[in-house]
């Protein structure tokens, strides 16, 4: 293709949390090469340095304001670690249960809210789902935005009766929560578990989840859309029907390689009614699956503009000190890109399914691969896996036994947290020295997803989703909407995240 | 009429905007529709292709459609050295674009306490101020001069999060003209003139000097763990947060986020004191009177406190 035929195109997305630019070289049919941008730079993990040991527990909910608690928790089990301390059964549960709280909000919120208003793109006036689209997802008139506006403010007040507040509590803290839950808290607790489940299965599956649980392939799925009007007259059934007319399962695909860091271990003695956890921790590189192991994990800085070294750092040695002059042109962003034994890899609801091998997205992604599809499929029905493990943590949290082991001081000393964050894999890596924040690394889901080129030159997970998307209307590209929004982008999330065109 | 309503985040997490998705009685929704509120755009939540935002977005600059209201969540980006380009917008400083539709707004919302008063965002190496304050000192970002079409200065929200009932609140009286006085931040008087304390439930705890040296227990939180909440303005024991419940309540010390100053420098969840008294007291409280009557207090604390009988 000679080069006078290729366009640059630059496009800002919103219904990210945080901004977005990409930059896509477009040969009149199909994306060629594509570059993401994040397009703020805030500065947190150098802002931590020199402050108060627990200080990671104030700051670091607010890089995100849709998953703080996620934050929250990576902080107070890297402070766990630092201090050695084992935490009480009940402190597990709790801080597993706000998490879960949050991840559904996410999940529906991101869902209802920021995914499904694509359908409403001028593009498809003419498809048959668009009246049933507009609707639905209008934006602070869809019947569907109504609800999931009321049903995930809900969720969120257990949350709140836990924690004191949602967004940007700081009750997790080294040895525990700072709060001590009582009967009647989880009593509350468990009516609003229960509202929020009977209005998932209604209006958001169509069925019970136990239905939607027996659903282990793609046929599977066929069978289940074609049963009954309850499932087709669902948002998941919406998303069924419409996905597929627009191409969702053909697009966003990407380098197959997906990284879950595991999620919400549980006390031993659950092992009689409850996994000791609740998802495992891997790593997938084409199809194989590896077992994880924080140390493989790196950040490079050859296509972002932060002074640099060689190769990849591991967080506990990355150093983030931004250019801010100078203008080298191959720095095209001020994302980091992490990478597994330098390797780029995709993070989320989907990588958990996969890294958990559960068969329906096994099989799915064993047939297409990753499309926009699977992805958002996997967090629409995430909550179906998430709610039945709240609801038997809330009947086994003891308001009587201890939520807190007391930690005397803060030792120096490094630790780290790893948890899975409503967009995936979420790391904090500190250092005390001294009685302070000597240093601290956050890599972030979207740092994963949204990362530029590494030191090989090999592009981010969603750059790469993009290659080869042909595009209706350049003018209007609707499919990368779906792509980077099918990662759930979170902008704010990339602490590290900047861009100077 | 319809009041029209744009919506920027700069130097932010969002926060903000998740957290006024909360309000209750009235909910967002419901508010928009009294209030006839036309949301032209919010970054999270509409729907505009691209091209039809850009079109808006020169329609605002040029005047062509009037702007009733702007609301802007995070701080003021400015640097690296003062080009704004740690937060851009289609390659330009987003700090112009603030400028530029400040002054074509005729009320300027600084929603959250990054835009009020620069916040958590201008703890950072970004040069991040608030729009008309930074920290303490007026100013800021647009000038202490500055006023919106209305002749207002930036009406301050701050909070991280902002309370929902106080966005709603203030946003009901500025469109239906209801009197609202400030205080020397430009916040409203009725919100940000009570203190976080006001309404906890460890109150008597506090009274009686009751403290706690550790997390967990069930009494102040002021005199060992850095409880702020004796000293920073916020409704959050009046109206709680999603309708159950408050840090202080719970067992979370208050980290003052209303106030200009957050995030202090001090370390989280410890209180400097001498002599075992707290350097920062509550409020306008004199030091010696406040230690004549704290000893007093402890030594008619009633058994029941104490022992930690009384729940909160």
């Amino acid at each position: 293709m000679p080069a006078a035929d290729r366009r640059i195109l630059t496009i800002p997305l919103n219904r990210v949390e945080g901004d977005l630019a990409l930059h896509l070289e477009y040969d009149g049919a199909e994306v060629t090469n594509s570059w993401s941008s994040g397009i703020m730079f805030r500065g947190f993990e150098n802002m931590l340095k020199g402050r108060g040991p627990l200080d990671g527990l104030v700051l670091t909910p607010r890089v995100c304001g849709i998953c703080g608690t996620a934050h929250l928790m990576a902080a107070a089990r890297a402070l766990d670690m630092l201090c050695g301390v084992i935490i009480p059964d009940n402190a597990v549960m709790i801080r597993n249960l706000a998490l879960m709280a949050e991840h559904v909000q996410s999940d529906i919120r991101h869902g209802i809210l920021m995914f499904m208003k694509d359908f409403l793109n001028p593009i498809y006036e003419n498809e048959s789902f668009y009246p049933e689209a507009r609707l639905r997802y209008e934006p602070f008139r869809g019947t569907s935005v109504i609800k999931a506006i009321q049903e995930t403010k809900r969720m969120l007040e257990i949350v709140a009766i836990v924690g004191g507040q949602w967004p940007n509590s700081s009750f997790m803290v080294p040895g525990g929560i700072a709060t001590a839950p009582t009967c009647n808290d989880m009593v509350s607790c468990g009516y609003i578990h229960k509202a929020f489940s009977n209005w998932y299965e209604r209006e958001i599956l169509g069925c019970t989840i136990e239905r939607w649980s027996a659903i282990t392939t793609r046929d599977d799925l066929e069978t289940w859309l074609a049963e009954s009007d309850a499932h087709r007259r669902s948002d998941l059934g919406f998303f069924l029907r419409c996905a597929r007319r627009a191409g969702l399962d053909k697009i966003g695909g990407g380098h197959d390689n997906f990284i879950s860091v595991g999620v919400q271990d549980l006390p031993p003695w659950t092992g009689q009614s409850l996994p000791v956890s609740l998802l495992s921790p891997g790593f997938i590189k084409k199809g194989e699956k590896t077992a994880f192991n924080q140390a493989r994990i790196s950040e490079h800085v050859a296509f972002s503009r932060f002074e640099g070294y060689g190769g990849g750092l591991h967080p506990f040695e990355g150093v983030t000190r931004p250019c801010v002059s100078g203008t080298n042109p191959d720095k095209y962003s001020w994302a980091k890109a992490p990478r597994y034994d330098d390797i780029p890899a995709e993070t989320g609801p989907l990588a958990e399914m996969l890294v958990d091998e559960n068969p329906l997205f096994s099989d799915l992604v064993r047939n297409q691969g990753p499309t926009v599809f699977s992805r958002q499929l996997a967090r629409l029905t995430r909550p179906a896996r998430i709610l039945p493990f709240m609801k038997k943590m809330i009947a086994e949290i003891n308001p009587k036994a201890p939520y807190y082991t007391t930690v005397k001081d803060i030792p120096d000393g490094r630790g780290y947290g790893l948890i899975e964050a409503s967009r995936g894999a979420l790391g904090h890596w500190m250092e005390i020295r001294d009685g302070v924040i000597h240093h601290y690394q956050i890599v972030t889901p979207t740092s994963w997803n949204g990362s530029p080129r590494d030191a090989n030159g090999i592009r981010g997970p969603w750059e790469e989703a993009m290659i080869g998307t042909r595009l209706r209307d350049p003018e209007n590209p609707v499919e990368l909407g779906h792509i980077v929004r099918s990662f759930d982008a979170c902008l704010v999330c990339a602490v590290h995240v900047c861009v100077k065109r | 009429m319809a009041i029209n309503l744009y919506w920027i985040q700069a130097g932010g997490c969002g926060g903000d905007s998740m957290s006024i998705l909360n309000a209750e009685s009235p909910s967002i929704l419901e508010a928009r529709e009294d209030l006839a509120i036309d949301i032209l755009w919010h970054p999270s939540f509409s729907q505009a292709p691209p091209a039809e935002h850009r079109s808006l977005l020169a329609g605002l600059l040029e005047g062509r459609i009037p702007l009733d209201i702007l609301c802007v969540e995070g701080a003021v980006v400015r640097g690296p050295e003062n080009t704004g380009m740690f937060d851009t917008y289609e390659g330009e400083p987003k700090k112009e674009l603030i400028r530029r539709l400040a002054q074509r707004s005729g009320i300027v919302i600084a929603v959250g306490t990054c835009a009020s008063f620069g916040g958590v965002t201008g703890a950072g190496e970004t040069d991040a101020v608030g729009l008309q304050f930074s920290k303490k000192t007026c100013g800021g970002f647009l000038g202490q001069d500055f006023r919106s079409g209305r002749g207002l200065p930036v009406i301050n929200l701050p909070g991280c999060p902002l309370h929902p009932t106080v966005m709603i609140g203030a946003l009901t009286a500025l469109t239906r003209g209801l009197e609202m006085e400030l205080n020397a931040f430009n916040s409203p008087l009725e919100y940000y003139s009570m203190l976080v304390h006001q309404g906890c439930t460890r109150n008597e705890y506090h009274e009686y000097r009751i403290e706690e040296t550790d997390f967990g227990q069930k009494g102040c939180l002021f005199f060992h763990l850095g409880c702020q909440g004796p000293m920073a303005h916020a409704p959050c024991n009046k109206f709680l947060w999603n309708r159950r419940n408050c840090k202080t309540r719970s067992g979370v010390p208050c980290i003052g986020c209303t106030e200009p100053d957050f995030p202090r420098e001090d370390p989280y969840f410890y209180t400097p004191n001498i002599a075992g008294l707290p350097i920062n007291l509550p409020d306008g409280v004199s030091r010696p009177h406040y230690l004549a009557y704290k000893s007093m207090a402890a030594a008619s604390a009633p058994e029941r406190l104490k022992h930690r009988k009384t729940e909160v």
